[in-house]
């Protein structure tokens, strides 16, 4: 029991980071980021990098993904979505360059690090162990902790800061917003690369423990959507519920239904898509948003 | 004089608010009431009930002595009960006339698959929407803009192009949703008259909710007015005029809301 | 109803022909019969992709047809190999039976608009697989293998399909019924989008609460909708798998689903050809670029993005609407 808890926290935790930056892009800007589990790979990809390879520390590789995630966010706004938007006659439009975007991603990590499967030495060893009813490495504590520590971090930044005020009203209404003087396309752009800097966090967080690998891009983007769905699109609160549900949702399923494989997931989407037939906006989603 | 519509004991509670308590009144057949009160009485609410938009959570709306609330819109429609939208709510990349032989599809005698197969039935049927439409556009004066993308209409067309898509249908009680919100006084006064046309020719019963008070009590036969979700009176337009607590209801309430 | 002008007649001949005569022609002089596999992938998955633009149509974006798609391929192998049924009767009932599934799972997930319903479809495929891999009928993750080529149909003695095993160039047999379908399948939307079944769903797909408010059932035009959009992925995955003689859980993945949806944008949505043109492009341009080895990926997506900024509502668009499809 303790250790399933725990394993949803672990896992609801890292999972709400990367809800919260699609959520984000998609409250700013209506678009449907299919890229966002290539950023995530990305991140990853970034800090294996500079702390697996060059050997700096981590906390500073860690930086390094986030900045690079950060500029490619906001150079792919400033490029391809915003004229794509003001030009385009339908929004849906904006899928298509994302999806292009998530290929694109792909191809550069192909060419770049290779399909190969690649981790980093521990940020510390050792396991926590208490009675044998709650196993947890102490790495995976220390993530967990950090992953947290960035949520509240985030969630601080959107409540109290200027540039998250304006985010905020953004998100809300662009119209009015425009008419309070907020500067829409800095804002739009300054956005999308916050989300695709948390993207990048998360990815760089959890190449020290699950590692990195060019697949990973396509079914972390599936993981991203459900909990977007399970919360409601475009709230950040609903993007962390989310985030938790599955993370325990998944904990359980490992859990009680592992000797059955892939069982779990099979399970989560059937629920997911009755829990959506009776709430369609989600939990703290508006109606239709 | 015959009661077509009957809203009987409506309530609409929202959680812990109130917005429609008990409201009870009958519509007669072909005359134009209108359900008037200040920003915030209920009247949309009311409104969405009446079309089957919203359940009631409690009474219900009779239509010749059938229950027309709690059900589909597109039933409620199919009954000869059909209401309007403000201007937004358009077909927006069709064209007048498109939008009307679409409106048509009430009238349709032929299947979705006679449709497709070309049948004799869905040939006519084609050519008899053409023929209405052309009709309904001369007897609502649009024959200029017939052929107009409904997005590039100005506002006041927009107005006029919802009422002919709901008269497209071919309708026994139309509901119109705030037919003069927003318009000055000549637009005002052509609507008017549009509405009044709409009812003396086609025989439609004309049922809106509104808040410009001028107009309202040119165009109706009877009004009914909401306060804070009560119904406070219902009258002829004098009767509603020297209503103290209709005065009293207008005079509470901010002066630029009620349009005098 | 619409009628074809002569201009359109001459395109439509020249394109029968082009099909049915120029491009067996030409491949029977160059010898490249590998083209023959390239242009019946193509037509299949055109086919699939019009029923992701039927679904455009009433304004959802569907991003699932490979469940479909998956489903069509599975219920047809079950049918040839375990029910020993003929290939030809089975290929309609796995379009069915497709669109049963879909009538099934649309009647939650229709109500859902806009992103929601994008991104549950897209989960649809991942849950097909899933399915596939966990029921003891389609055999796991072994999938169903040495699926019998199409057997042949006779009427009173009168062959009219040969057995495609005895034939000398069973590609070439396919290549001619994956374009016969492709040109019913698109006749047919054609037809369709100009009729009043059409006009309702572009009713819908500009303001649902209005088209409700004239009488239209909207819960069950869309269902009608996503039906026959999945009886084509279904139609479309049956003949693959007919063609591949196999089906695995992999068979259509997620990847598949979306390019379904990007063959629609690429084309333009508001265009019936519009899915068509979007494979063909798509697909080819996905095979040229095959020379350029690790680079394939780069430049395709890199092609794909430009395109986007270029024309970002659709290679049609450069007709700026005019005949074609949109239903008037």
């Amino acid at each position: 029991m303790e250790q399933i808890i725990a394993n949803g926290i672990y896992l609801g935790a890292q999972y709400a980071m990367i809800a919260l930056g699609l959520t984000l892009i998609f409250a700013l800007m209506n678009v449907l980021n299919f890229a966002h589990g290539q950023m995530y790979v990305l991140g990853g990809f970034v800090t294996y990098t500079f702390y697996g390879q060059l050997g700096w520390p981590f906390v500073l590789a860690l930086l390094a993904s986030c900045i690079t995630l950060a500029i490619l966010g906001a150079l792919i706004e400033k490029f391809l979505f915003a004229p794509v938007i003001r030009r385009s006659s339908r929004e849906e439009s904006t899928m298509l360059l994302a999806a292009g975007l998530a290929f694109l991603f792909d191809a550069v990590i192909l060419l770049v690090f290779g399909e190969k499967q690649r981790g980093v030495p521990k940020i510390i060893n050792g396991v926590f162990n208490w009675d044998f009813r709650l196993i947890m490495p102490y790495d995976r504590i220390l993530i967990c902790a950090l992953a947290i520590l960035s949520i509240v971090g985030f969630i601080l930044f959107m409540q109290y800061s200027k540039t998250g005020r304006a985010l905020r009203a953004l998100a809300q209404d662009r119209t009015a917003a425009q008419l309070m003087g907020v500067n829409v396309d800095r804002y739009s752009m300054i956005g999308f690369a916050l989300g695709a800097m948390l993207a990048g966090l998360v990815g760089g967080l959890l190449v020290t423990i699950t590692g990195v690998n060019l697949g990973m891009g396509g079914p972390t983007s599936i993981k991203a959507f459900m909990m977007v769905m399970i919360g409601g699109a475009g709230v950040i609160s609903g993007a962390i519920a989310g985030g938790i549900i599955l993370g325990f949702l998944e904990a359980i399923g490992l859990a009680v239904l592992s000797q059955y494989g892939d069982i779990t997931y099979l399970l989560i989407f059937v629920s997911l898509m009755i829990f959506l037939a009776i709430r369609p906006q989600g939990l703290m989603g508006k109606p239709w948003g | 004089m015959s009661n077509l519509l009957e809203v009987r004991h409506v309530t609409k509670k929202f959680g812990g608010l109130t917005a429609n308590n008990n409201i009870s009144f009958n519509v007669h057949e072909n005359e134009i009431l209108s359900v008037i009160g200040p920003n915030g009485a209920g009247k949309s609410t009311l409104f969405k009930m009446i079309s089957s938009f919203l359940p009631t959570t409690s009474g219900e709306v009779l239509f010749r002595g059938e229950r027309i609330s709690n059900l589909k819109p597109h039933v409620v429609a199919r009954k000869g009960v059909v209401r309007t939208f403000q201007e937004t709510t358009i077909f927006k990349s069709m064209t007048v006339r498109e939008s009307i032989v679409v409106a048509q599809h009430l009238r349709a005698r032929a299947s979705l698959a006679g449709y497709f197969w070309g049948t004799k039935t869905a040939h006519e049927d084609v050519d008899s929407f053409g023929q209405y439409a052309d009709d309904l556009i001369e007897f609502l004066g649009m024959t200029p803009i017939a052929h107009e993308l409904a997005s590039n209409l100005p506002q006041g067309n927009l107005r006029a192009l919802g009422i002919a898509i709901g008269l497209a249908t071919d309708p026994q009680v139309l509901l119109l949703d705030e037919p003069f919100a927003g318009m000055n006084h000549d637009e005002t006064m052509k609507m008017v008259n549009l509405v009044r046309k709409v009812r003396d020719d086609r025989g439609v019963t004309v049922l809106l909710v509104e808040h410009d008070m001028p107009a309202v009590m040119n165009i109706s036969d009877r009004i009914v007015v909401l306060n804070f979700g009560e119904m406070i009176a219902e009258g002829t337009p004098s009767d509603i005029q020297n209503n103290d607590k209709v005065i009293e209801a207008y005079l509470g309430s901010a002066d630029d809301e009620i349009g005098i | 109803m619409p009628k074809l002008n002569t201009f359109q007649w001459a395109g439509l001949a020249a394109f029968l022909f082009a099909v049915f005569f120029a491009v067996p022609a030409f491949v029977a002089a160059s010898g490249r019969t590998d083209l023959y596999y390239t242009l019946t992938s193509v037509a299949l998955l055109s086919i699939a992709s019009a029923g992701v633009w039927l679904t455009f149509y009433i304004g959802r974006i569907n991003i699932g047809q490979g469940a479909f798609a998956l489903i069509g391929a599975y219920a047809s192998a079950i049918l040839v190999t375990k029910a020993g049924m003929s290939f030809w009767l089975s290929l309609p009932l796995a379009g069915l039976f497709a669109a049963g599934v879909a009538i099934l799972i649309g009647l939650p997930i229709l109500r859902l608009r806009g992103v929601y319903f994008a991104m549950i479809s897209l989960v649809l495929t991942q849950v097909v697989t899933l399915t596939a891999l966990a029921l003891p009928i389609t055999n796991g993750a072994k999938g169903i293998t040495s699926i019998p080529l199409p057997g042949a149909v006779s009427v009173f003695g009168l062959t009219l399909i040969p057995d495609f095993a005895t034939l000398e160039n069973p590609r070439l047999a396919f290549y001619y019924t994956a374009c016969a379908l492709m040109v019913i399948t698109f006749a047919a939307m054609y037809r369709l989008v100009n009729s009043r079944l059409g006009h309702l769903c572009r009713s819908m797909q500009q303001n649902e609460e209005l088209a409700a408010s004239i009488g239209v059932n909207i819960a069950y035009i869309r269902i009608i909708v996503f039906a026959i959009s999945s009886f084509l992925g279904g139609i479309g995955g049956a003949m693959f798998g007919s063609i591949a003689q196999s089906v695995y859980p992999s068979s259509f993945q997620v990847a598949d689903s979306v390019n379904f949806m990007l063959n629609c944008f690429l084309g333009g949505l508001g265009y019936v050809f519009g899915p068509m043109l979007g494979t063909l492009v798509l697909y080819f341009g996905w095979d040229l670029l095959f020379e350029l080895g690790r680079y394939q990926l780069l430049v395709y997506s890199g092609l794909l993005i430009i395109l986007m900024l270029v024309l970002p509502n659709g290679l049609l668009s450069l007709r700026l609407g005019k005949g074609g499809g949109q239903g008037r």
